[in-house]
């Protein structure tokens, strides 16, 4: 053995020397504090959020779904810090995203919509490859939901999507003004003329094109989007939805007709959610009603109604 | 005697024993990817079935072809390779079996826990603790029996093959028992940067150090050619030992952790491009004027098919360590398609060469049928390349996705048809190994009239 002596020691020392760097290193120099923004589990609601946590474990949604949004990230809310993550064990920063980030996923959707979703997520969204998790019992679905609904709860979220930089010029060179009732009734023909035979009349989604359509038209009527603000709206309207039937008005509106649209459709949303008491009810063209909760009801703190 | 049946004393039935679990073990868990990749295409295909839910599937998958088929593989050769290469039996043929028996214990375990989700939540360490514990406590008696066996030695020197299985097994039970953080809770991301070391080891000190070691070994085997340098041998050797084991960071180059780790992670990573082109090189040049081998030797077309994509992978792997090009491709299929390049291109067709040349060593028997291993060649091959090339696609479709703001529900439906293809190429797969499966049992259980006994090789250490 001796010959190899030498060589058994540098496969030691180096081993060590990597694993004091890369492993013992880090734990030693990173201990980020908490920044008051991520989870801490202690606060508890009517369902549990901490034992919706490990069901999530359980069920591996980290497979598919993420939990830190990057700066190239459009849509998904503040960008992460460090010290969100202090409470986070094990850690759910997921590798790939098969589905949307979930960092700041809470109040984005009432419960009701995730549990449906939950169960059958083709209801809501055509063509979604998201598995069904109806074989959850009740009680682990409402805790599932009440976790989901936590989710960058802390971070304060006041809306979740922005416009890319170059629209914020736009709102300089606005000259309607898009909360008054007159612009908005200036826009309703515009909507008629342009949106209705796609999100219908009220705007629900349900326009006669809508049935042929595979990615349906959103349903402007949610009190979800009272969050969006003017310039997303305008970018949206310009620029059409890419990958969907949604057109780029910007081709054929001029910059004022769109703000006059913008000041319409604002006018859209409802007060609340719309719910049915079972499943089998949902429309799957309307895509509004939603099934209520059975057990306990756990109301979204940001976002909704 | 019951105690020779159970924990057999014969030559070679370890060895044997682990290959044959290995293989048992692949079908199932190749069987659960399959089928949870039908489930991307199909996602209401198996209904109201925790069992079969795609996360549960996923998990086992992953564990049942790391831990099982590819893990076990590797014991099983070196437990032929390492007494072939030290000229003397292995240590103690009773402790090889109780291992056998031990793993596949855990094996039992690890299928039952993880199909109905009881997992620690960790990617790449999902086993439960007392799985943990029996999986470390194998790896150091399976340590124990190679050491041993390399202490009582015939040969002088040490072949590069023993330096690559004594150092793995030296580090490996070490990068589990830290990466498996079974008994510690750390805060998100610190116990994020210890997962990734573990996630990035298991392959980087396990799989390739062991996969690498057994081309060295069959290469020269089978083509009868020496190596071409021994000194090349030993640069690739430390240059991994150095390089590999920091780079884990580069899988959470984008969240926040500390950017010294980063650096440290992305500039190592680079510098494995070093001890993998020297490998390949050794090998390319091992194979010089006996390429035309590879059509007819089977195994060697196994081996050097290895080589090949072990190449594409070492090259992928720096490229997407980079911080600009992660930035594009981080969170997509590509990344998907990198880790079967690695742990199905390379190291499982090692494996399946490896396999292909131990059995009829192993048991005195020829290959019941050369054409089904064929058949299972090209399914395999061909099955891989259509799923590296589905998820790729995939991939930069997601990236172009994220990186121009579509919403997900809208790439969504574009990359349909590449889960569909990546579906087939996922049957293709399955039907391979079952191929294999099935001419390993017609080899060792059809009656004597095709028993040949195979001439054992000369060793050309
Ligand atoms: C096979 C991968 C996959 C798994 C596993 C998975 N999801 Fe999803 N998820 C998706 C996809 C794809 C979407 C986008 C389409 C849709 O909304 O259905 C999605 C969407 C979502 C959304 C809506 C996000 C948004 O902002 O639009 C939520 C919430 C969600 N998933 C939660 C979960 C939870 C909780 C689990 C675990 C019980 C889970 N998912 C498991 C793929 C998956
Ligand atoms: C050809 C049918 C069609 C027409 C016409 C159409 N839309 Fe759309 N619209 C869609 C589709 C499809 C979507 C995508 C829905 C989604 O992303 O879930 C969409 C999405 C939108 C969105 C984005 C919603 C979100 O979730 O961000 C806005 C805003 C919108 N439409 C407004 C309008 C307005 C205003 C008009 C008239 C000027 C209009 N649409 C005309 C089909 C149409």
């Amino acid at each position: 053995m001796k010959g190899y002596r030498l060589g058994a020691i540098g496969i030691v020392i180096t081993f060590f020397t990597i694993i004091t760097t890369t492993v013992l290193l880090p734990m030693i120099l990173f201990n980020p504090k908490p920044t008051g923004h991520g989870n801490n589990y202690i606060e508890t609601v009517q369902a549990n959020p901490a034992r919706g946590r490990q069901i999530f474990v359980r069920e591996g949604c980290f497979y598919c779904h993420t939990q830190f949004t990057r700066l190239q990230d459009r849509g998904y809310g503040p960008l992460v810090r460090a010290g969100d993550y202090v409470y986070e064990t094990p850690h759910q920063l997921g590798t790939a995203r098969t589905g949307p980030d979930l960092t700041n996923e809470g109040g984005k959707f009432p419960s009701q919509w995730q549990k449906a979703h939950l169960i059958n997520p083709r209801a809501l969204k055509p063509g979604s490859i998201m598995p069904s998790f109806s074989y959850l019992s009740d009680h682990d679905m409402n805790d599932l939901v009440a976790y989901v609904q936590t989710l960058g709860n802390e971070r304060k979220v006041t809306h979740y999507v922005e416009a890319p930089e170059e629209y914020k010029a736009s709102l300089a060179r606005k000259t309607v003004d898009t909360s008054s009732d007159a612009s908005g009734n200036a826009g309703r023909g515009l909507y008629t003329q342009n949106c209705a035979a796609c999100h219908g009349q009220s705007g629900r989604g349900n326009g006669p094109n809508s049935v042929s359509l595979e990615k349906k038209p959103a349903n402007l009527t949610r009190p979800f989007y009272k969050q969006y603000p003017d310039d997303f709206w305008f970018y949206r309207i310009t620029e059409g939805v890419p990958g969907t039937r949604m057109p780029r008005f910007g081709e054929v509106l001029t910059e004022e007709q769109r703000w006059y649209l913008v000041a319409y459709v604002k006018t859209l949303q409802q007060k609340n959610e719309q719910t049915v008491d079972n499943l089998s009810e949902l429309d799957k063209i309307e895509q509004v009603k939603l099934p209520v909760l059975t057990e306990q009801e756990w109301e979204p703190a940001s976002g909704g109604d | 005697m019951f105690i020779d049946k159970v924990l057999s004393n014969k030559e070679g039935s370890a060895s044997r024993n682990f290959l044959l679990s290995a293989l048992w073990w692949s079908l199932f868990a190749i069987g659960a990817g399959m089928l949870a990749g039908l489930e991307f295409s199909m996602p209401d295909l198996v209904h109201n079935i925790p069992q079969l839910s795609m996360p549960h599937l996923r998990m086992w998958h992953v564990n049942g072809v790391a831990i099982g088929w590819l893990s076990m593989g590797y014991v099983g050769t070196m437990f032929y390779m390492v007494p072939a290469l030290t000229k003397s039996k292995l240590w103690s043929e009773r402790l090889g079996n109780f291992t056998m028996w031990a793993w596949n214990a855990l094996m039992v375990g690890a299928f039952c826990t993880l199909i109905n989700g009881n997992t620690e939540g960790r990617e790449y360490a999902e086993l439960g603790a007392v799985l943990d514990v029996m999986a470390v406590v194998a790896l150091i008696l399976i340590a124990l029996n190679i050491y041993m066996t390399v202490v009582h030695r015939q040969t002088k020197k040490l072949y590069v093959s023993l330096w690559y299985f004594l150092g793995s097994l030296f580090w490996f039970p070490l990068v589990y028992i830290i990466g498996q953080r079974t008994f510690v809770a750390l805060p998100g991301l610190n116990d994020a940067i210890i997962g990734w070391f573990y996630g990035h080891n298991i392959l980087g000190m396990w799989f390739t150090t062991v996969g690498v070691g057994m081309m060295y070994y069959l290469l020269p085997r089978l083509t009868n050619n020496p190596l071409y340098s021994h000194g090349l041998s030993m640069l690739g050797f430390w240059g991994i030992a150095l390089f590999y084991a920091p780079t884990g960071t580069h899988h959470i180059l984008q969240s926040p952790v500390p950017e010294w780790l980063k650096a440290i992670a992305v500039i190592s990573s680079i510098f494995l491009l070093v001890p993998v082109l020297t490998v390949l090189t050794n090998f390319f040049m091992t194979m010089k004027g006996k390429w035309g081998l590879a059509v007819t030797n089977m195994p060697l077309r196994f081996v050097v098919t290895s080589c090949f994509f072990y190449l594409l992978t070492c090259v992928q792997g720096p490229f997407q360590a980079t911080r600009w090009i992660n930035w594009y491709l981080h969170f997509t299929q590509w990344v998907v398609g990198h880790a079967h390049l690695a742990l199905l291109g390379t190291f499982s067709f090692i494996l399946t060469g490896a396999f292909y040349y131990g059995i009829p060593r192993l048991t005195g028997r020829q290959w019941y049928s050369q054409g089904l291993i064929r058949a299972h060649y090209w399914l395999k091959f061909l099955g891989f390349l259509l799923m590296m090339t589905s998820l790729t696609i995939a991939g930069l479709i997601q990236a172009a996705g994220w990186n121009f703001g579509v919403p997900v529900d809208q790439w969504s439906l574009q990359i349909r048809p590449y889960w569909a293809l990546r579906a087939i190429s996922g049957v293709m797969i399955v039907l391979g190994q079952i191929l294999l499966a099935y001419n390993t049992f017609k080899t060792l259980y059809t009656p004597a009239i095709l028993e040949m006994k195979a001439a054992p090789q000369e060793v050309k250490a």
